[in-house]
């Protein structure tokens, strides 16, 4: 199951902010879904999303890593597949934040550690094998 | 007891399905090997297994397995040409991964905007 998507993004507060919005259950809710987050490791928490006729709404997460306001990690299992979240920030120097976000597959975060180039490969590949259909 | 013999049919039952299920294009993929394998097929049109193991240092049979399995997630197609088997690639089964790839794509990209607008609107 290596599946894997990378992201980057610019937020336009300081670090600390976007680190509240991330960790403070309320705060988290009204940009995701109503959750029981806590900053605590091992925690389990889950996010709920309205339900749908193609999927029950809910997140099933645990926090895996937390260091302050740098990096959060939470398993996110949903729908049947189990991923791993991966948030990373960083304070600019004009006081924006920029973030790093990473979801891997379990298997993929095993077999692709040491080797990047799998993932971002792949997906070059997919491209081109699609634009033949 | 009648519980336990529920529970018994139950978990046989799910075993029974995970043979008869479909190898899916994830595992397919998750190997190197495989993903080698895959990109060498989408360069050719069709290739001769011997072509294929002429990439690898694992030798015939080893290779022949990864088809196999490539095969059974319908990501490539082979048919028997003189006395040699040819295979093809079949992207089709790609689509779900890319699926998957632009669905939560999507999904992050919303969300972090309405991130931004939440501080910045506390600001």
């Amino acid at each position: 199951m290596p599946k894997g998507i990378s992201l980057d993004f610019q937020f336009t507060s300081p670090i600390d902010r976007v680190w509240t919005a991330m960790t403070d259950p309320i705060t988290l809710s009204k940009w995701m879904y109503p959750n029981d987050f806590k900053a605590v490791v091992g925690h389990k928490f889950q996010f709920r999303a309205e339900p749908s006729q193609w999927w029950d709404g809910i997140v099933n997460c645990e926090v895996l890593e937390i260091e302050e306001p740098n990096k959060l990690k939470y398993s996110w299992i949903s729908g049947g597949e189990m991923t791993v979240v991966t948030w990373t920030m960083e304070q600019a120097d004009d006081g924006t934040t920029r973030a790093h976000l990473e979801q891997w597959g379990f298997e993929g975060e095993q077999s692709f550690q040491g080797a990047s180039w799998g993932w971002p490969r792949m997906v070059d590949q997919l491209q081109a094998a699609l634009a033949q259909l | 007891m009648d519980t336990i013999w529920c529970l018994l049919l139950l978990i046989l039952r799910e075993k029974v399905l995970n043979r008869l299920r479909q190898r899916d294009v994830y595992e397919a993929i998750a190997d190197p090997t495989r993903r080698e394998l895959i990109h060498l097929l989408a360069e050719e049109e069709e290739s001769p297994l011997h072509y294929l193991t002429g990439h690898f240092s694992t030798g015939r049979t080893a290779v022949s397995k990864h088809l196999a399995v490539l095969k059974e997630a319908e990501l490539v197609m082979d048919r028997k040409v003189g006395r040699e088997r040819r295979y093809r690639l079949n992207p089709v089964p790609l689509k779900q991964v890319q699926d998957w790839l632009s669905h939560y794509e999507n999904f992050w990209k919303q969300k972090a905007a309405a991130l931004n607008r939440l501080v910045e609107e506390e600001n």
